[in-house]
């Protein structure tokens, strides 16, 4: 008998490369994660918790502005994978650097909002409301400034000429991260502000 | 391989205007639970425009995809199993 005989493949993951799986399960993970912060948001809430009409205390338009600029830093960041998949490492780079400054530049946005409440006395703990929205709103930037850093590191890569149309696997990774920060930022933009 | 940036472009667009739209509803005199019912329709399909379109989630395999999809409706179970008890604390 042949021991050496294959075993048939039927891989249900298909093409997907092992970094690209583990993305996805930390994906679900932390999905799961901030499901929880809005989950307890919506219990506090519906506990009959002290709750803000839309707008009343938080600024919208700002917020509005900074969920357009996630979603122009996705497009971005789609874009930069785009490039290198046809071998354009300059547009991998130019791309990139769109990506990290809309980040940088979302980041700047949510501290310019967060000195302004506290200036006003809104601070965590001034209700259950204030604890909600500094608690998933912070979790949510500490996941944009790791994909700030985490940019950086493969923009340093690709600076050194790492990535080819053959090699752009991290990039696909760091793009699964950062469109789930997009991704998650959606939900949290319309439970904590407009709802 | 296929240049897909008018479908990126396209998708960025359509996601800006959700957001515009989803703003508008916020502030629109209708009534509360038509309200959450659209913030939720939008916020929804604005994340499925993101996983499938910018995460690329269209193309892998049906496995995948419902090892994502699966969370959520337990997401929306835990979510009802844990209001359970809030009218008591109304009533109370």
């Amino acid at each position: 008998m042949n021991q050496t005989q294959s075993i048939p493949l039927n891989d249900p993951f298909g093409k997907a490369t092992n970094g690209k799986l583990g993305m996805w399960l930390f994906i679900i993970v932390d999905g799961l994660s901030f499901a929880g912060l809005l989950i307890a948001g919506g219990a506090l809430r519906a506990g009959g918790a002290e709750w803000p009409a839309a707008g009343e205390v938080l600024n919208i338009p700002l917020t509005a502005f900074n969920t357009f600029l996630l979603i122009c830093t996705s497009f971005t960041m789609v874009m930069a994978l785009n490039a290198i998949q046809k071998g354009d490492q300059s547009g991998l780079s130019k791309f990139l650097t769109y990506t990290m400054l809309g980040g940088i530049l979302f980041l700047g946005i949510q501290a310019w909002e967060y000195y302004h409440f506290i200036f006003n006395d809104f601070v965590l703990t001034t209700s259950i409301y204030a604890s909600v929205f500094y608690v998933t709103t912070c979790f949510h930037g500490l996941h944009v400034l790791s994909g700030v850093i985490y940019i950086a590191c493969i923009l340093r890569a690709a600076n050194l000429g790492v990535y080819s149309a053959d090699n752009w696997n991290n990039v696909e990774i760091l793009g699964l991260f950062w469109h789930f920060v997009d991704l998650v930022w959606i939900l949290v933009f319309t439970i904590i502000y407009l709802i | 391989m296929d240049d897909h940036k008018s479908i990126y472009i396209k998708n960025a667009v359509w996601l800006a205007v959700l957001t515009l739209l989803e703003v508008g509803v916020a502030f629109l005199s209708i009534s509360r639970m038509g309200q959450i019912v659209l913030l939720f329709a939008f916020a929804a399909t604005k994340m499925m425009m993101v996983a499938m379109i910018y995460m690329h989630l269209r193309y892998e395999t049906k496995v995948l995809q419902w090892i994502l999809f699966i969370p959520i409706p337990a997401g929306i179970l835990f979510t009802i199993a844990l209001m359970y008890d809030i009218p008591f604390s109304w009533v109370g």
